[in-house]
């Protein structure tokens, strides 16, 4: 798939139901036939796209087995098309057993979702301030202290609705902050991504 | 209730999780209202009762939505691509008050003010959980 297939892809991705029509066009044979081409229009006869949330507990070839929170159980198909984040924008070799994941895809008639887009141990936190160090922050979510880890390069921040900037001095303890970042399930520290501070 | 197309408010949205789960949302409830679960199309209002409105208190942004409780049901409309999803109100929030300001723009025009929270299955339906947050129309 080329970039400009992969942009017209995703574009219709998120426009919802346009991956659908693709799927369905091209018989859903498998996930990669599925994702293969775009479609401008919407059939509303074709269901809307599913989602998935879990831990991953095997890959295979692309295709992870996830276990999700209540019980049920997925399998994910990810593609060449597929978008994947952990951290920020990155290719499905990152994917490791025991991440959490977030999927969005549509469901195959063997029960596979192919995924458009995983969002791999995402998180996004209320929370507020209680601790800043050189390499990372403490901060209290729902009564539970988590540890969010500052990464070069990658974590910025925006101060009361202003632009992101990598500037983190402005930080104080005591602030309102939502968190977006990448849990760690090794030590359940949060890679920060970005840190939306209130007033 | 229906998922229906009156106008009833615009701002910031943002997305959460609960009910359990992984990683931090291991530890957090069923919300407001005991119903709350991040894979179903829930979301939480700032208004979902006076006890809630005590703790949001968007009114300090100058945001003064009306109360909607556990149950309302909602279609959030992203502003630009005009995705859409239907939620039913599960929980109490997001704290509006500690985010006065906060802006979410596309196309160049911009939503202020925290004002709706979407569990990641209904934030996901109209936008990337990875941008945190999307400018939004709230219809009822």
């Amino acid at each position: 798939m080329t970039d400009l297939d992969r942009r017209r892809f995703l574009t219709a991705a998120a426009l919802g139901g346009a991956t659908i029509v693709g799927a369905s066009a091209l018989g859903a044979l498998d996930a990669d036939a599925a994702f293969a081409t775009t479609r401008s229009t919407l059939d509303p006869a074709i269901p809307s796209s599913v989602f998935a949330e879990g831990r991953i507990g095997a890959m295979d070839s692309g295709l992870l087995h996830v276990a999700g929170s209540w019980g049920e159980t997925h399998h994910v198909q990810l593609t060449n098309a597929t978008s994947v984040w952990k951290l920020r924008p990155t290719s499905w070799t990152e994917i490791e057993v025991g991440d959490g994941m977030y999927g969005r895809g549509v469901r195959m008639p063997d029960g596979t979702i192919a995924a458009d887009a995983v969002w791999i141990n995402i998180v996004n936190l209320e929370c507020t301030l209680q601790g800043i160090d050189r390499d990372r922050i403490e901060v209290a979510h729902d009564q539970h202290r988590v540890v969010g880890r500052l990464v070069p390069g990658t974590t910025l921040a925006s101060y009361g609705g202003g632009p992101l900037t990598a500037d983190l001095s402005r930080l104080r303890i005591g602030q309102a902050v939502r968190m977006l970042g990448a849990w760690r399930p090794a030590d359940d520290s949060v890679d920060v991504a970005r840190l939306t501070v209130g007033v | 209730m229906a998922c229906g197309s009156t106008y009833l408010w615009r701002g910031k949205c943002t997305w959460f999780c609960c009910g359990g789960g992984w990683g931090p949302c291991g530890s957090t409830g069923t919300g407001a209202c005991g119903t709350c679960q991040s894979s179903q199309y829930k979301g939480a209002w700032p208004n979902a009762s006076q006890a809630c409105w005590d703790i949001t208190r968007p009114d300090l942004c100058g945001e003064n939505m009306p109360r909607r409780g556990c149950g309302s049901v909602m279609r959030i409309r992203h502003q630009c691509t005009n995705a859409t999803v239907c939620i039913t109100i599960a929980d109490c929030g997001p704290r509006t008050k500690s985010f006065c300001g906060a802006k979410s723009c596309c196309n160049g025009v911009c939503r202020t003010n925290h004002i709706v929270d979407l569990t990641p299955a209904a934030f996901s339906v109209i936008g990337n959980l990875s941008s945190g947050h999307v400018p939004v129309w709230i219809y009822e």
